[in-house]
């Protein structure tokens, strides 16, 4: 009877600390990585209405680089976070809302071409902006009416089109703005998101336990690395030096390829270094992340080696090798992190692989 | 190497692409629904537009299931929620009609009529039943049959459901002569039912647990559609007990692919692909080693192309999806795809395939990168898709 009673308090006691065991991750990862880089896009976003009004107001020197540098920083840092495709990002489409990808077949610039064609008012504002195709609200389109194909920032330089143009524009810069600062507030609620993912137990309905939260995170963050070598590289590779489309490189209209992959391997490396998973590995499996540190660096390397702007200048000093090289070490990070440090966790991973049918 | 022996004939038209495109206001928001019509988007579509759709379950970043139905470009078109996690869907023989069945050992079935008004049709499975998560309509689709799990006797049996009427009833059902039945097929003439009994069972007071593994038998059966009267039985050789027989796909020769899934030691690499007709002995079909040791043995799922004359292969462990050509039975070739799963056939030469991603890839030929064309946020698409439309 005794020895019963003892195993029924350890029941009890065990059960809060296993559904935990995996939150000081997700803390760390929440306030570390999230909160900071949603409040940096928040900004960088935030300045961009200002930028666009005053390129249309005066284009002049000053107000063409200061729209760039804008543009520039919101990319960047949107490049940053758009690999955390859970909670807020993903409510009311506002990942697709923000940046329409990927797009291989032209679709948001089709739809521009319709509305342009038509003058549709509609994408003046950005109340009844967000009424029209994801594909037409956020960077991706602003990048499109903004910028010609060699990478010059074309608004408010022509005559013709310059009212449609800025009004256009100004209701995209607003919209992202608004969309940049709503992640930023629902993350920075404690009762938001982040306590679906640090509350779990049978109350909450997504997640039982702490370990599951964190793979939906660590799947993510898979997803992310899969994401940049799959769909922002591969497509630009083609299967030969021959057959590149450098301009298939994501933000490479408006030169910020090289920006745009290195803030989202940067994003993934420093958002696996905020959940501090040392702790939580034996002494045995702890040089997965060193081994892991190493191929980011490596990775890092090679876009520090190429020389912007890559839709013009891909194909030149080696640069399809060494693209080619980061799309391989791209795959080693993917496959030591599904493998080695999700084995290392016992994290589940693979949506299909996992418990098939 | 193109999937096809002559040149592509994919459907391209832009211009009507486009109008039905406008009829559906874009790529805009998804019409999110439970419970309703599916999305009012496609009540407008002009059924003279040959597009073709695909429909497919999926687990949300949310953790909420549903069926899913993107066009060629993989955008969301419309999406409604199930009690549960999904896994195949059937498509009834004019198009007008979707059977989405819960994953095993899950007891919904719902019925869509995705271009009507009509309210979805929820169906719990009968007492002492489970679905497997497969199924298929008759050639005049009045019929749909349901392949279920009669967990106390260990047997499989097809359900009959005749949704003819107002309300759907179920009217019979047949044994598959088997234990743990998967996939079901219709051969080309309607007459002959196919079923995949993969041979390991299952209790639901078990949950998923596999219960006989040392002395499964997995076979394909050829059933007579109008009786369910045997008309013939193929295992494999003994060697083989332990390679479920799972998901199939019938060539153009009214054969059917089937696609299975080692039980056993993972160090082995058996044939995981057989070919399988009612008069004729299996046929194995063989892959390069380098290929055969990156799947894990495990196929995801079976799909011919349009034609019937290439067949694709999913292994969502090893990431890669493998091509095959019906006419001499060789290997044609893989795509990389991370936890790609669901394969349907776009075209004559071509195929869309879903990954646990979000993903939605488009591949027409095994030499070239496969080209994601969407990937919508916050989606898992799971194991299977079917085209429609």
């Amino acid at each position: 009877m005794r020895r019963l009673v003892i195993a029924a308090i350890a029941v009890c006691f065990s059960y809060p600390a296993a559904s935990e065991e995996f939150n000081p991750p997700l803390e760390h990862f929440i306030a570390d990585y999230v909160r900071p880089a949603v409040a940096e896009f928040s900004q960088s976003s935030a300045k961009l209405p200002d930028a666009v009004s005053a390129i249309c107001a005066e284009e002049k020197k000053a107000t063409i680089s200061g729209f760039y540098e804008a543009f520039t920083e919101t990319v960047r840092d949107f490049s940053r976070i758009h690999f955390l495709r859970f909670g807020p990002l993903v409510e009311d489409d506002r990942l697709s809302r923000l940046a329409f990808m990927p797009d291989p077949r032209g679709t948001g610039m089709r739809q521009i071409r319709k509305i342009y064609a038509a003058q549709d008012p509609a994408v003046l504002s950005p109340e009844s902006l967000r009424d029209k195709s994801v594909a037409v609200q956020g960077l991706t389109a602003l990048q499109l009416i903004a910028f010609n194909k060699y990478g010059e920032v074309v608004l408010g330089s022509s005559d013709e089109t310059r009212d449609f143009d800025c009004g256009y524009a100004t209701a995209i810069a607003r919209n992202v703005a608004s969309i940049a600062a709503k992640l930023e507030t629902e993350w920075a609620d404690p009762k938001g998101y982040s306590a679906v993912l640090l509350s779990a137990g049978p109350d909450n309905e997504r997640f039982r336990t702490s370990k599951e939260a964190l793979e939906s995170v660590f799947n993510a963050l898979v997803t992310g690395v899969i994401i940049m070598r799959d769909q922002d590289i591969l497509p630009a590779l083609g299967s030969s030096a021959e057959k590149a489309k450098p301009r298939r490189f994501p933000f490479s209209r408006s030169r910020n390829a090289i920006i745009y992959l290195s803030g989202e391997l940067s994003g993934i490396r420093d958002a696996v270094n905020s959940m501090n998973l040392k702790p939580l590995m034996s002494e045995s499996d702890r040089w997965v992340l060193d081994t892991l540190g190493f191929e980011f660096k490596n990775a890092q390397s090679y876009l520090d080696k190429l020389t912007p702007p890559l839709r013009l200048n891909f194909g030149k000093d080696g640069s399809y090798n060494l693209t080619a090289a980061l799309a391989v070490t791209l795959n080693a990070i993917r496959d030591m992190m599904a493998q080695e440090v999700a084995g290392a966790l016992k994290l589940a991973g693979g949506f299909n692989a996992l418990d098939g049918d | 190497m193109p999937l096809m022996a002559t040149e592509t004939s994919r459907r391209v038209c832009t211009l009507s692409r486009r109008s039905f495109l406008t009829a559906l206001g874009g790529l805009t928001a998804a019409t999110v629904f439970s419970g309703s019509p599916l999305a009012d988007s496609l009540l407008s579509r002009d059924a003279a537009e040959s597009m073709p759709l695909f429909a497919s379950a999926f687990k949300k970043a949310d953790g909420n299931f549903g069926i899913g139905i993107v066009d060629e470009l993989g955008q969301v078109l419309a999406q409604i929620s199930l009690p549960g996690r999904g896994h195949g869907v059937a498509v009834s023989p004019d198009a007008t009609r979707l059977a989405a069945f819960a994953r095993r050992p899950g007891t919904f079935l719902i019925i869509l009529r995705p271009f009507d008004q009509a309210e979805p049709e929820l169906l719990t499975a009968d007492t002492g039943r489970h679905y497997f998560g497969h199924g298929c309509f008759s050639k005049g689709g009045r019929l749909l049959y349901a392949v279920e799990n009669d967990f106390d006797a260990a047997r499989g049996v097809v359900g009959v459901y005749d949704i003819s009427g107002p309300q759907t009833r179920r009217i019979g059902e047949l044994d598959t002569h088997g234990i743990g039945p998967h996939d079901i097929l219709l051969s080309h003439d309607g007459r002959t039912l196919i079923v995949a009994n993969g041979g390991i069972e299952t209790h639901p007071d078990k949950g998923r647990e596999k219960l006989n593994l040392e002395t499964m038998s997995p076979s394909v059966v050829f059933l007579d559609a109008a009786n369910g009267d045997l008309l013939a039985r193929h295992g494999l050789d003994a060697s083989l007990h332990q390679l479920s027989l799972r998901h199939m796909a019938l060539d153009a020769n009214g054969r059917a692919w089937v696609g299975g899934q080692f039980q056993g030691a993972l160090s082995e690499t058996p044939p995981l692909v057989t070919v399988f007709s009612r008069d004729e002995m299996p046929e194995l079909r063989e892959m390069p080693g380098a290929v055969a040791s990156r799947l894990q043995n495990y196929i995801g799922s079976v799909t011919a192309n349009a034609a019937g004359d290439v067949i694709a292969t999913s292994a969502p462990r090893g990431g890669q999806t493998l091509f095959w050509d019906v006419a001499n039975g060789t290997f044609l070739g893989t795509q990389a795809i991370p936890d790609g799963c669901g394969v349907a056939p776009i075209d004559q030469g071509s195929f869309l395939i879903s990954d646990g991603n979000g993903g939605l890839s488009y591949v027409s030929d095994a030499e070239e990168p496969a080209e994601i064309l969407a990937r919508p946020p916050g989606f898992s698409w799971d194991n299977h898709m079917a085209a429609f439309g």
